[in-house]
């Protein structure tokens, strides 16, 4: 059984957002600054002109989380969030009954109400167009510019993204919280 | 014209099937204001699981040309995704090529070829056939003259017409068509406002504009280029996977804190406008302190001890450049310092070049500078390359006797090849100085309203003529003021003649149709011909009654042996186009490289030889193109020439020596700022503001103030304000941030669009183009972007 | 339509004694300025929820002021609101039928009947902000997601609601043994589900504010709170301020427990504010500092909330029950602020604090402001419990009978 995560070497990235319209058109994600499976962080800078620390402007590419322990499938009422094969967590449209509770529940504002099922919404690592295909890349890593984003099985240790993580520093975001995220940050 | 379809029933119409489209009617929400509503138009395309082509393109967003499959479901593109077999683009789509779908689907195309009917730039339009337009082109309207008319009154000479083009796969055949066949010099196109003086420059310096080698430099400077907005593979790609401490140490100098900045380890926030006090800095202290590469200068630099002598005369020195720049002067000694001492280190050359007067002699400096280190035709340097050789096509191409050469040359030193100087051009004409009239203008793809400084201008220039033509995929703003106007099929509708790219990894790539052309749209190369046969007879009984030289040579000719004339003498202007855009591409490939190549190319969109063997993947995200082997680093051996001390230079009233001089400073008076404009990685131009997919993203642009001078003027974030220089006027939002200098502002470029027809780019944002002053750069009179002074008030 | 309902309610009087069958005697009332005003708020109130109501039909979840930042606006505050009062409701009621405390008994049928239309108001809202309210029935019983609160909470107010329907029931018929019995039942499930509404806060861990173990208790507290406060509006108004001595005892005795009840609130209130602000969590300590600066949170909670209802309590020694009534309504105006904030504060700091373009200002704290629709919807949803509680009060006997 595989175990998908993905790991990104977030220092490449230059913001550019090539893999949220790629996502959007790889998954009929609708348009409008709320409607997003993925983006990019960024913190204002720190510093007055000209002397802008560098060190404070970082880009932080995100999306779902993927959490092992998901805050969004425990707090669902009807299942409609559950852990799909490989360990994605993935939203059944058709059980969702838009209450927003995994909205509320999850740290990292990674869900979203799509439009035309009114239900809710999150990046499913391309599980359902590309990885159905039998591709084995997400549209966000396949179109990145600098090559950001690995994705692959954690369980397979000779997986790209085994080696990656087996010999490159990590961290993830809110670990604090326990909700065990599989999307790994590269020192 | 009037837009018919409306984005909801466009989507209910032919592609509506796997176009998603919402049910998001924006609430009446009498409270809360969402400001990122865009109402009912979120669409987007979703792919499925059903069999679908995969056909190979070359990205038309941009310039950049970057390989893809587009993903086609029952005769609908849902899905644009990065080719891998293309070493100069590596497997990668920027957001603009994801976002070439809609733009493919862009409810606002052109999509029938129209007439003028109302006054020149109020957009009425009357829907025509193609043969209608034709004979209008030729013919005129009670609205406006036909070619033909022109050139009987201007006794059949060419050059009464003009062209232009913008980037692209297709605009040699439009070259061919207007400047060769039909027969006019008068020629312009986006070069002389983009990169002309650094393409010029580095070709005089070090014989080419070269390739920088990121994936193995280890020391970069990269100054007036923003590779992390303005995409250019495959230096985006290289760059930045090994910035910040892994390999590629990054110097930056920006007026204002860029993404690239936010990449470096270094970011100097120089002077609009004094690069070239910084290179010449840069130069002293390593003449100075004998860091450069004196084996490689003694060999290859042209004139360097007079360059030395030069530079350490006229006291180039850090703490000179400090008082220009804005840069202290340590850290020029350590910059200079430091690139010497690197192993593989690059001044990268940039490419939209003209942002002040002296950027000719800037990117001299800037390549000497190169030459100094020796790092040049080698592996981590600027490297020439190879280029894959296409067989020639022949063209015949006719003489008009009555053509006069082309009229804008007047105050450029150097006269840069066919592509002119749409300043000098289009001012001649505005003030009456051209020395025959220009009478029309046949354009494709360029909107110059929006490109060329001083829209205003534009405007009038455009008015003044008899006749203008537009062949574009959108009603763009200088749409509205032609006469006739020619919907192309858009890069995703249309199979381009193949290209050749050059340098370290070179391939071949064809660009195919993923789908036939929509609506009546048609290809360009289709326009061409129709048009070529058109116009060709009634042009040629055009030139035989004025043309005394052809009258000579066919005096007393039959019927049979005029036709044998026309043919022979190039006058039948259909001839490039006897066969189609796909024939011609076999047979090219074919011809050169054999059979199996054209398999290849057709199938996978690239070529080039080996490929089967060298073409390997390494990881799921990384390939190799060619062997480290047989990468082209070194290419000219022996043959590298710097040219630091270009004496020829001076016989044109050009400095042969980069030199600065006081005029050069940067000043601006109390209480105005300069106005600086670029890109951002999220829209081309003017082109993709009607993008919805794009306009997601980047929604309008904004002027970068100050924060602490906006907080002095009362300015907050959103708050419009109006920008005033002293040719126009904008009105535009401001976005206060420490990231710019307290006298610059900087807008995105490219917004501001004014043609109602196209929806989402109609009145968003401001046309930087309306308030920059109309000055050029001496050598090539190419256009100066950055030095305009202008005021900002809150409105 | 009058003479089939009045055949109903005919059926219905065979188990239960009524007043009036008579649906006409409905719309007779004593016309009295404030009778006149409140019947036409609450009927202005019905027309503004149909409006909002029918927007929500057309647009979703577009009628409202909801964001994906903030996806919980004023519906899910308003029907916190009344599903507490509905509790505090049954649980005063109990205090007296189920626990005998006979100073408390008489407003035990009162109580009741307030605590079903409360609960019915809070389903009307509740019905009004799930996208799927049909699907929810179907999937809460077939696909059960057992680790969710709110699925806990759509279970045990669905018994809550069955159990006090027949505790009302026993109540009407002066069947004691029974009522008391069902009472007890439906104490203890409006108590399970209430702690519940707690945890449905409480497990939102990446809420620095949603402060887990805290709300259970929280809520019972402010719920008996509201619960006092409905009593003395129910009978102020019965009464006309005008109570009889017997009224006069218990209204007495209720402000006492009252003010004892306030007092513990308040010193919660003021632990929570003190243990988030020092509690060394940047996130949280920010946002309650916001919060603490809040006019909803200091006029509306602290002040009409708890505060003057306390002063009024603990000035008079419980004895200005003609003020309380006054301090009451201010207490419910309080009270909705406690439920508007609960769910607004929850959700105040944000879960995205990166900018996602450049041409934006810093995440800040998350804004909301309700849209007209779910204004509507919520004024609606009170006109609806007037009318409930109008037709009750009209065609049942509410009052205690002397055995
Ligand atoms: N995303 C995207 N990519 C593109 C394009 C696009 O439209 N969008 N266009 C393509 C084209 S046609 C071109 S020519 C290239 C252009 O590529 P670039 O030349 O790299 O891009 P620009 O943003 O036009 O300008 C570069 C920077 O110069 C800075 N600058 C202005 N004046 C000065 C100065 O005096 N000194 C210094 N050191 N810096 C200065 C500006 O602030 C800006 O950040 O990009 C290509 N790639
Ligand atoms: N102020 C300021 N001015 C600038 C710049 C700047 O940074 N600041 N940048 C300069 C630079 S570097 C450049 S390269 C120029 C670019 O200037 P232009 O070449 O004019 O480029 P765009 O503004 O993108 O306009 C392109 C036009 O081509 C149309 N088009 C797109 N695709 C097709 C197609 O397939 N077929 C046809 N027929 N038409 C098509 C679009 O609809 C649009 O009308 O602008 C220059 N002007
Ligand atoms: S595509 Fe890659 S570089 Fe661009 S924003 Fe996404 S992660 Fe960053
Ligand atoms: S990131 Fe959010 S949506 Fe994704 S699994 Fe974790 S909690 Fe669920
Ligand atoms: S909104 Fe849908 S997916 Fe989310 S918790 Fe409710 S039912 Fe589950
Ligand atoms: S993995 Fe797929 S669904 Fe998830 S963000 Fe990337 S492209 Fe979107
Ligand atoms: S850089 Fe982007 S827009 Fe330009 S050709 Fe490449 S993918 Fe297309
Ligand atoms: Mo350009």
């Amino acid at each position: 059984m595989a175990r998908y995560g993905m790991a990104l070497d977030y220092k490449n990235c230059i913001n550019c957002k090539a893999c949220e319209v790629a996502c959007k058109e790889e998954n009929g994600v609708q348009l409008g600054a709320d409607k997003h499976r993925i983006w990019v962080g960024v913190k204002d800078v720190e510093g007055l002109w000209p002397n802008i620390s560098i060190a404070s402007s970082t880009f932080e590419p995100s999306q779902c989380q993927q959490c092992e322990n998901a805050p969004c499938q425990e707090v669902c009422p009807t299942q409609a969030t559950h852990y799909a094969k490989g360990g994605i967590v993935m939203v059944d449209a058709d059980k969702c009954i838009l209450c927003s509770y995994c909205m509320e529940a999850c740290p990292y504002d990674a869900r979203y109400v799509k439009e035309d099922t009114m239900t809710v919404d999150k990046c499913t690592f391309c599980s359902d167009t590309r990885l159905l295909r039998g591709e084995t890349t997400t549209a966000c890593q396949a179109t990145c510019p600098t090559k950001v984003r690995t994705f692959g099985d954690l369980d397979d240790p000779n997986s790209e993204i085994s080696q990656l993580l087996s010999h490159r520093q990590h961290f993830t975001l809110k670990t604090h919280l326990g909700t065990k995220p599989k999307l790994f940050y590269m020192i | 014209m009037k837009v018919e379809i409306s984005r909801r029933k466009f989507l209910q119409g032919s592609v509506a099937l796997s176009i998603i489209g919402g049910t998001s009617f924006s609430a009446t929400k009498l409270l809360s204001e969402d400001e990122h509503d865009i109402g009912d138009m979120r669409i987007m395309t979703r792919t499925t699981n059903i069999k679908a082509e995969k056909v190979p393109f070359l990205c038309g967003m941009c310039v950049n040309k970057c390989a893809g499959f587009a993903r086609v479901e029952k005769g609908v593109v849902v899905k644009l995704d990065p080719n891998p077999y293309f070493p100069k683009s590596r497997n990668m789509l920027c957001p603009r090529g994801n976002a070439g779908i809609q733009t493919l689907y862009d409810p606002d195309r052109l999509k029938y070829p129209m007439v003028r009917v109302g006054e020149r730039g109020d957009g009425k339009f009357k829907r025509v056939t193609w043969d209608e337009a034709y004979h209008a082109i030729l013919h005129g309207t009670d609205k406006f003259k036909g070619i033909l008319q022109i050139l009987d009154e201007e006794k059949d000479n060419r050059s009464t017409i003009g062209y232009c083009n913008g980037e692209g796969l297709s605009k040699e055949g439009f070259e061919e068509l207007m400047g060769q066949k039909i027969g006019t010099p008068n020629y312009v196109d986006e070069i002389s406002i983009c990169l002309e003086s650094v393409l010029g420059a580095y070709s005089a310096t070090i014989g080419a504009y070269g390739e920088a080698d990121m994936s193995n430099a280890d020391f970069v400077i990269i100054a007036g280029a923003n590779r992390a907005e303005a995409i250019i593979t495959p230096d985006t790609m290289d760059m930045f996977k090994r910035s910040q401490g892994r390999g590629l140490k990054t110097i930056v100098l920006d007026p204002r804190f860029t993404n690239t900045a936010a990449k470096a380890d270094r970011w100097y926030a120089v002077n609009p406008g004094t690069d070239l006090a910084f290179v010449l800095a840069l130069t002293y202290v390593v003449f100075d302190e004998n860091l450069y590469n004196k084996e490689f200068a003694k060999k290859y630099v042209v004139g360097y001890e007079d360059y030395k002598n030069h530079v350490l005369k006229n006291g180039y020195t850090p703490e000179w450049a400090e008082k220009i720049t804005n840069i202290p002067a340590k850290e020029i000694y350590k910059t200079a310092r430091e690139f010497m001492a690197s192993e593989h280190p690059i001044y990268y050359q940039g490419r939209r070049s003209v942002f002040s007067k002296n950027d000719f002699q800037l990117r001299r400096a800037m390549g000497i500078f190169q030459g100094l280190s020796g790092n040049l035709d080698k592996k981590g340097g600027i490297v020439y390359g190879k280029k894959l050789t296409l067989p020639k096509e022949d063209m015949n191409a006719p003489m008009y006797g009555q053509a006069q050469d082309r009229f804008d040359k007047d105050g450029i030193a150097i006269f840069a090849g066919k592509t002119g100087s749409w300043i000098v051009f289009r001012n001649m004409v505005l003030e009456g100085k051209n020395p025959y009239p220009l009478r029309a203008m046949f354009m494709r793809k360029h909107n110059p309203l929006s490109g060329v400084p001083n829209t205003k201008k534009t405007k009038e220039f455009l008015k003044k003529m008899d006749l203008n033509v537009m062949i574009d995929i959108l009603p763009s703003d200088t749409t509205m003021f032609c006469d006739v106007v020619l919907p192309e099929a858009s890069y995703l509708e249309r199979t381009s003649p193949v290209a050749s790219y050059g340098g370290l990894e070179p391939a071949i790539v064809q660009r195919k149709a993923s789908i036939k052309p929509l609506y009546e749209c048609k290809t360009p190369e289709v326009i061409y011909k129709e048009l070529a046969e058109q116009l060709t007879k009634p042009l040629w009984e055009n030139t035989l009654k004025y043309d005394e030289d052809v009258q000579d040579d066919t005096k007393g000719m039959k019927t049979q042996e005029l036709a044998k004339y026309y043919k022979e003498n190039g006058f039948d202007l259909t001839e490039p186009w006897e066969k189609s855009v796909e024939e011609e591409n076999k047979e090219r490939i074919v011809k050169a490289f054999g059979e199996e190549a054209w398999k290849i190319l057709d199938e996978k969109g690239v070529y080039y030889p080996n490929m089967k063997k060298y073409h390997k993947q390494l990881n799921p995200n990384e390939y190799q193109y060619y062997p480290e082997d047989k990468k082209n680093y070194t290419v000219k051996g022996d043959k590298i020439k710097v040219v630091a001390n270009f004496k020829n230079l001076a016989k044109k009233g050009v400095d042969p020596m980069p030199t600065w001089k006081k005029e050069y400073e940067f000043s601006v008076p109390e209480g105005q700022f300069r106005l600086v404009t670029g890109r951002h990685a999220q829209f081309t131009q003017s082109g993709t503001t009607n993008n919805m997919a794009l306009r997601d993203l980047i929604p309008t642009n904004y002027i970068w103030i100050n924060k602490r001078v906006a907080e002095k003027r009362g300015i907050n974030f959103g708050d419009k304000v109006e920008v005033k220089s002293s040719i126009g006027k904008i009105h535009i939002k401001a976005y206060p941030t420490e990231k710019i200098g307290p006298n610059q502002i900087f807008m995105l470029h490219g917004f501001g669009g004014s043609s109602q027809d196209m929806e989402m780019a109609y009145g968003n944002g401001g046309n930087d183009a309306t308030i920059i002053e109309d000055k050029i750069e001496p050598v090539y009179g190419a256009a100066v972007m950055h030095e305009t002074n202008v005021e900002v008030r809150k409105v | 339509m009058f003479v089939l309902a009045e055949k109903i309610m005919k059926q219905v009087e065979r188990f239960i004694p009524m007043r009036h069958t008579d649906i006409r005697e409905l719309f007779k009332f004593e016309k009295t300025p404030l009778n006149i005003l409140v019947a036409f708020t609450t009927f202005v109130f019905l027309i503004l929820f149909v409006i909002g109501a029918t927007n929500y039909f057309i647009y979703g979840h577009h009628a409202y002021g909801v964001t994906r930042e903030h996806p919980w606006g004023l519906m899910i505050a308003m029907y916190i609101f009344f599903v507490v009062s509905s509790t505090g409701l049954c649980i005063m009621s109990a205090i007296g039928h189920v626990f005998e405390v006979k100073v408390l008994e008489p407003f035990a049928k009162r109580a009741i009947h307030g605590a079903l239309v409360t609960l019915l108001s809070g389903f009307v809202v509740i019905f009004l902000e799930i996208g799927h309210p049909f699907r929810m029935m179907i999937y809460n019983t077939i696909s059960p997601g057992l680790t969710s609160a709110i699925w806990g909470m759509g279970v045990l107010y669905s018994l809550y609601l069955i159990f006090i329907v027949i505790e009302f029931f026993f109540l009407l018929r002066h069947d004691h043994k029974w009522a008391k019995r069902f009472g007890i039942f439906g104490l203890v499930v409006g108590v399970a589900a209430h702690s519940n509404l707690g945890a449905v806060f409480g497990f939102l861990v990446a809420r620095p504010v949603a402060n887990g173990i805290y709300y259970p208790l929280y809520f019972i507290l402010s719920a008996m709170v509201t619960g006092c406060y409905l009593i003395f509006l129910m009978y102020g108004f019965k009464y006309k301020l005008e109570f009889p001595t017997e009224m006069q005892k218990t209204l007495v005795a209720t402000a006492k427990i009252l003010g004892l009840l306030l007092a513990i609130l308040l010193f919660f209130e003021i632990w929570r504010m003190l243990t988030a602000i020092y509690g060394g969590m940047e996130d949280r300590a920010v946002t309650a500092l916001h919060i603490l600066k809040s006019a909803p949170f200091l006029v509306g909670e602290i002040l009409l909330g708890i505060v003057i209802p306390f002063l009024v309590i603990l000035l008079s020694n419980g004895k200005a029950i003609k003020t309380m009534v006054f301090a009451s309504l201010g207490g419910m105006v309080g009270i909705f602020f406690m439920r508007y904030d609960l769910v607004h504060d929850t959700q105040l700091y944000p879960m995205q604090t990166l900018k996602l373009t450049e041409y934006q200002l810093p995440p800040s704290f998350i804004e909301y402001t309700p849209s007209m629709n779910e204004i509507f919807i919520a004024l609606g949803a009170v006109g609806i419990a007037i009318t409930l509680y109008y037709i009750g009060d009209k065609i049942l006997y509410l009052e205690t009978d002397p055995d």
